[in-house]
């Protein structure tokens, strides 16, 4: 019995991180509001998956197995998510905002006739009840959201709205559940993923961007920056002046005319944070500016400043990035 | 073959979006729309279809008040056959449930063969429209298409993953899809289809209203109260703080 | 799609603008009432109308209601009628109101307006009429039959910034059409091409103008009376720079402030932004609007020179109307109703050429009897000496426009036609004071252009061209560095130009995708290197409500 069911996805055998994001967000949402909390794993074997969610402090985990579950099918897992949901009876259902949610829970949410709360950034409970924060208009705006229905709710969380690190650990017992499918009703058959070479540089889904501006002094410049993303794991990405000086590709610019993104780390180097570029990225979750103008404008919307010199910063700074890892 | 292209006007990017003074929503009056971007990919995709098919019917429709009919007249000069406008004032209107129904109302009879979204709308962002309106005529659906190929009663759909992954999925038909931006390249109106536009059909329907499960209570801008941790002192030390904080506050290390 | 795609009307107006909007739809009705089939239609290379509009503005409804006869005001789409008017001297600090308004600079019933908003209202009205409106589509070339005018050939789509084509590219279209009508507006480019061809300022004035910039401030709730006008001279362009500002209460708790700032100034440091920002420090405009937030930015060019610098406006099928021929009262500063009134006498041209089959250079000379018989030129030779006036300085103008009054427009009182140069003539060599040394940008309530320029919604595609053609960029990085300091990066009010370190010296570069289409560096520029041609189509700022 759970009053919030977190549904976790596989993601290679491991839980998927935006998995464990909503479990942190799940355990915080119960807490205040005095609820239970539960897991949902399953696939075609999802007893890995449930040994490593029952390591969390969870009511329980609930995991289920069936062979029509093997391959994601969206028929398949919002018919199985629904009936998980007819036996257990939670009020809220949360998921973390991945492809594969977004691909089979609004299904799930036109069977039940109940609200799918989508990409939320944020939850907060007033007069006992949720409030649920979205972003509009590519984070432009943020919006307040309300459920006027009765439940269950389903609600998903954007990537790194929650941090994975905040999952209180525990022990949470395993129990098994079982779903009827049958094969007539899943329609679509699947292909195994494969990766592709990255036509153009998709930077909406980086957690981490380095990002250089007019700073960056020249073109003979820009392979520092290059390895400090490398360091990092992150993307390279740039503002305007850069990308019109024929420095990096359009596929880089981020602002007003090129991407909006708003991953974990956001670092800005040598970017004075003219509006045209800052309404691309303001979302992001953590701005470390470096730039030797303490006026620029973009220290006002960053977490953490430093004003510097990026040529004698950056190579500093990849080397001891390496040598941690190392 | 008969495609539904389900279109929405929104604003643009650089339109200015004046918060009313009771954040209910964005004044209209100021805003600059346009078709939303997605959508025109799927518009796109759906002509393509037509044109390589040599026969079918791509019929756009579209749900607001009156100044969206900009749109489905955009959509009829690049070359949809005809249009259907469900009427009504969406101010306020985010249910995906609701407009879901809307058009699964408008669109029940016509029993299309495939239903083109695009992936998300870039005011709302909700991104279940048209999916949940393959659930509610019961057509098979997948999300996030990158390329689509038609055969055998059946359509087959490159479903863009996380991180540079992708499936390919074959659904059977009838089938609602949502399109990707970026996988086709959308053609300009001409000439000869802005004037031919006029003609073709746009049917007026006033839907009957429906309750919503979810609603709108305000919009703002986003907080930011940032307070800027500046970090300082020689360039090691301040290295060695950055490493400190991608490590333990961020957590990206 | 690689044909060239061929399209035949019988007229086909350039711009939606009200000059061809109330042409189109006047001229349909003329059709309709005669029984004639005819097809009309208007060539916008914005992406939709309203979108390039920018003015003021104050509307003298006299055309409007020449057009529409039976509509009340109240369904007229201006913003409200001018409630009260002041005419102030400013000072740095000080603001010194005139001691009385003169009768010809009223505004008395007239109507602050958004244009935006108006040829908006206009085009639905059109589209009404069962005219094809084709937003999206720039004209660049005229065609020809020997000398006569057969159409008009749109801008290529999908070219990259190497002058490649992509794989969506699409050749310009040829709309042919026996009358081509050019409203482009100010400084229009077909224009341009039309009157250099054909020679029509022979014997005129050369045309000057000025450039406006203004910023739109929302204000709390029923802090801004609709209606507002005032009108300013002097702080902070001075005596010596024609120009001055405005500030007009719009509908919404809108503040509409601008500065019109001539462009025959003699010091190549003039910066018509900074200008604006200068005068949003003059403590009567700062406690207006500090406790609002600026929404939107433009500007715009338009014809100074009067009735003098008109051209001939008509050739074998073509004529000129509104802002493209230059039709401005720069005494009232009020242009709009010149530009209908213009539109719908071309109409009527048009519709008796279409009854004749006869478009020639003399059957459609009819035209410009037209104008010089109308209500047109009985407002524009009073002021026909207006802007010539102001070669003295601001007082000198004012005493010209003044004497003016009574001696039915003749300059000094005496002169029937006061001669003028080109405004780009008139800027003078060598480094001049820095206007701005005390100037700082805030940020919330002086904006760098940078930042402006975000508020003018401007987006061009930006795998393109410039549109912005330099017949010689050596130039840029020499000669006129020495000479005149490179003006464009100061009169150009969006940030185009910039002169960038390059080595040891400098490089050009042209941000093209900030232009807001004002024309000022095709008139400005000391050595009339620069050509604005159009971008592609749907290109270029996003106005509402301008």
């Amino acid at each position: 019995m759970m009053d919030v069911l977190i549904v976790l996805e596989d993601n290679n055998g491991k839980i998927h991180r935006m998995g464990l994001e909503s479990i942190a967000a799940g355990q915080r949402f119960s807490n205040e509001m005095g609820l239970t909390a539960g897991a949902l794993v399953l696939g075609g074997n999802a007893d890995g998956l449930a040994d490593q969610a029952s390591a969390y402090q969870l009511g329980e985990v609930l995991k289920v197995n069936d062979a029509l579950l093997e391959s994601y099918s969206a028929d398949g897992y919002s018919e199985a998510v629904k009936q998980i949901i007819d036996q257990e009876n939670p009020t809220y259902v949360l998921f973390g905002h991945t492809y594969q949610v977004r691909d089979y829970v609004p299904r799930l949410s036109a069977k039940m006739n109940k609200p799918f709360l989508v990409d939320n950034i944020a939850i907060r409970v007033e007069n006992g009840q949720p409030i649920f924060t979205k972003q509009m208009f590519n984070a432009k705006l943020s919006a307040d959201v309300e459920a006027n229905s009765s439940g269950p709710f389903l609600v998903s969380f954007q990537s790194a709205a929650f941090s994975m690190d905040a999952v209180a650990a525990g022990s949470a017992s395993i129990r098994e559940s079982t779903v009827q499918l049958d094969i007539a009703m899943i329609r679509t058959k699947s292909e195994p993923p494969f990766q592709e070479e990255a036509g153009g540089v998709d930077l909406t889904s980086a957690d981490v961007i380095v990002s250089i501006g007019r700073g960056i002094g020249k073109e003979e410049n820009i392979p520092l920056a290059v390895e400090l993303s490398k360091a990092l794991g992150g993307e390279l990405a740039a503002s305007r002046p850069v990308v019109d000086s024929g420095w990096l590709p359009s596929a880089h610019q981020i602002g007003s005319s090129g991407q909006s993104v708003s991953p974990k780390l956001y670092l800005a180097l040598g970017i004075s944070g003219a509006i045209q570029h800052v309404v691309g990225m303001k979302g992001s979750k953590n701005i470390v500016t470096i730039n030797k103008d303490p006026d620029a404008p973009i220290f006002e919307i960053s977490d953490y400043g430093v004003v510097g010199d990026i040529l004698e910063i950056i190579p500093k700074l990849t080397e001891a990035i390496q040598a941690l890892k190392n | 073959m008969k495609i539904a292209v389900l279109v929405k006007q929104v604003p643009g990017a650089d339109s200015p979006l004046p918060i009313q003074s009771n954040q209910n929503w964005v004044d209209e009056g100021a805003v600059a729309f346009i078709m939303n971007e997605s959508d025109n990919y799927a518009l796109e995709e759906a002509l393509q279809i037509r044109e390589s098919m040599g026969e079918g019917e791509v019929v756009a429709v579209s749900l607001g008040p009156d100044r969206i009919q900009k749109v489905i007249r955009e959509a009829l000069a690049k070359g949809a056959d005809r249009a259907i406008h469900i009427q009504m004032d969406t101010e306020g209107v985010i249910d995906p449930l609701v407009t879901a129904s809307l058009f699964a109302q408008a669109l029940k009879e016509e029993n299309f063969d495939l239903i083109f979204t695009g992936l998300q709308s870039d005011d709302l962002g909700m991104g279940q429209t048209g999916i949940i309106l393959g659930e509610m005529l019961g057509m098979a659906t997948a999300s996030l298409a990158m390329a689509t190929e038609l055969g055998d009663g059946k359509i087959k759909v490159k479903r863009e993953l996380e991180a540079g992954w992708f499936q390919w999925v074959s659904l059977t038909l009838p089938a609602s899809v949502s399109i990707q931006s970026g996988l086709n390249t959308p053609r300009y109106p001409s000439l000869k289809g802005i004037m031919g536009a006029k003609r073709k059909e746009l049917k007026v329907v006033t839907p009957n209203a429906i309750d919503a499960t979810q609603s709108l209570e305000k919009v703002y801008l986003p907080k930011s109260e940032k307070q800027t941790v500046m970090i300082e002192g020689s360039a090691d030390q301040i290295v060695e703080k950055l490493v400190e904080t991608f490590r333990n506050e961020i957590k990206v290390l | 799609m690689s044909e060239r795609e061929v399209l035949d009307l019988d007229v086909l107006f350039v711009g939606a603008g009200p000059a061809s909007l109330a042409g189109a739809i006047h001229l349909k009705r003329l059709l309709s009432k005669s029984g004639t089939e005819a097809s009309v239609a208007v060539l916008e290379k914005a992406s939709e109308i309203g979108a390039h509009s920018l003015s003021g503005a104050i509307v003298d409804p006299r055309a409007l209601r020449e057009l529409f006869p039976d509509f009340p005001d109240t369904d007229l789409p201006f913003e409200a009628e001018v409630s009260e008017e002041h005419l102030y001297y400013l000072t740095e600090n000080k603001k010194i109101p005139f001691p009385f308004v003169p009768p010809s600079m009223s505004h008395h019933h007239c109507f602050v307006t958004s244009l935006g908003k108006l040829t908006r209202w206009l085009g639905n009205k059109c589209e009404n009429e069962g005219v094809d409106i084709f937003c999206g589509f720039a004209g660049t070339k005229l065609l020809y039959e020997g000398e006569q005018v057969v159409g008009v050939r749109t801008g290529d789509r999908g070219i990259d910034k190497n002058g490649e084509k992509k794989p969506q590219f699409e050749p310009g279209a040829d709309i042919r059409a026996k009358v081509v009508i050019l409203g482009e507006g100010t400084r229009g480019s077909l224009t341009k091409n039309l009157i250099d061809r054909h020679e029509l300022m022979q014997g005129c004035n050369p045309q000057v103008w000025a450039v406006g910039v203004k910023e739109l401030w929302q204000m709390p709730s029923g802090t801004v009376p609709p209606g507002y006008v005032a009108h300013t001279m002097g702080f902070p362009l001075g005596q010596a720079i024609f120009g001055g500002a405005f500030l007009y209460g719009m509908q919404n708790d809108i503040w509409d402030l601008g500065l019109v700032v001539g462009l025959d100034y003699q010091n190549p440091g003039v910066d018509s932004h900074h200008e604006l920002q200068r005068l949003k420090n003059h403590p009567w405009i700062r406690s207006l609007l500090s406790a609002g937030k600026m929404i939107a930015y433009g500007a715009k060019s338009l014809p100074e020179g009067g009735w003098y610098s008109i051209p001939k406006l008509s050739v074998g099928g073509a004529m000129l109307i509104g802002d493209s021929a230059g039709f401005m009262n720069g005494q009232r500063l009020k242009g709009i109703h010149l530009a209908m009134k213009s539109g719908m006498l071309a109409a009527e041209t048009t519709a008796e050429a279409l009854a004749t089959g006869k478009f020639s250079e003399s059957d459609l000379a009819d035209y410009d009897s037209r104008i010089a018989s109308s209500w047109i030129r009985d407002e524009l030779w009073k002021v026909r000496n207006f802007h010539q006036g102001f070669d003295r300085g601001l007082f000198g103008g004012l005493a010209n426009a003044g004497i003016g009054l009574f001696t039915g427009g003749r300059g000094w009182g005496i002169k029937n036609r006061l001669s003028s140069e080109a405004g780009h003539k008139k800027m003078q060599k060598g480094v001049k004071k820095n206007r701005y040394q005390d100037l700082q940008f805030d940020g919330t309530y002086l904006f760098d252009k940078v930042t402006d320029v975000y508020y003018s919604a401007t987006a061009h595609e930006e795998d393109q061209m410039p549109h912005l053609k330099i017949r010689d960029q050596d130039v840029c990085v020499s000669k006129c560095t020495e000479e005149y300091g490179n003006p464009c990066e100061k009169f150009c009010p969006a940030n185009v130009y910039e002169m960038l370190p390059d080595g040891d010296g400098q490089r050009l570069q042209i941000n093209f995708s900030n232009c807001v289409h004002c024309k000022t560096c095709d008139i400005m520029d000391p050595y009339q290197i620069i050509d604005w041609v159009p971008p592609e189509g749907g290109d270029g700022p996003v106005w509402v409500n301008l």
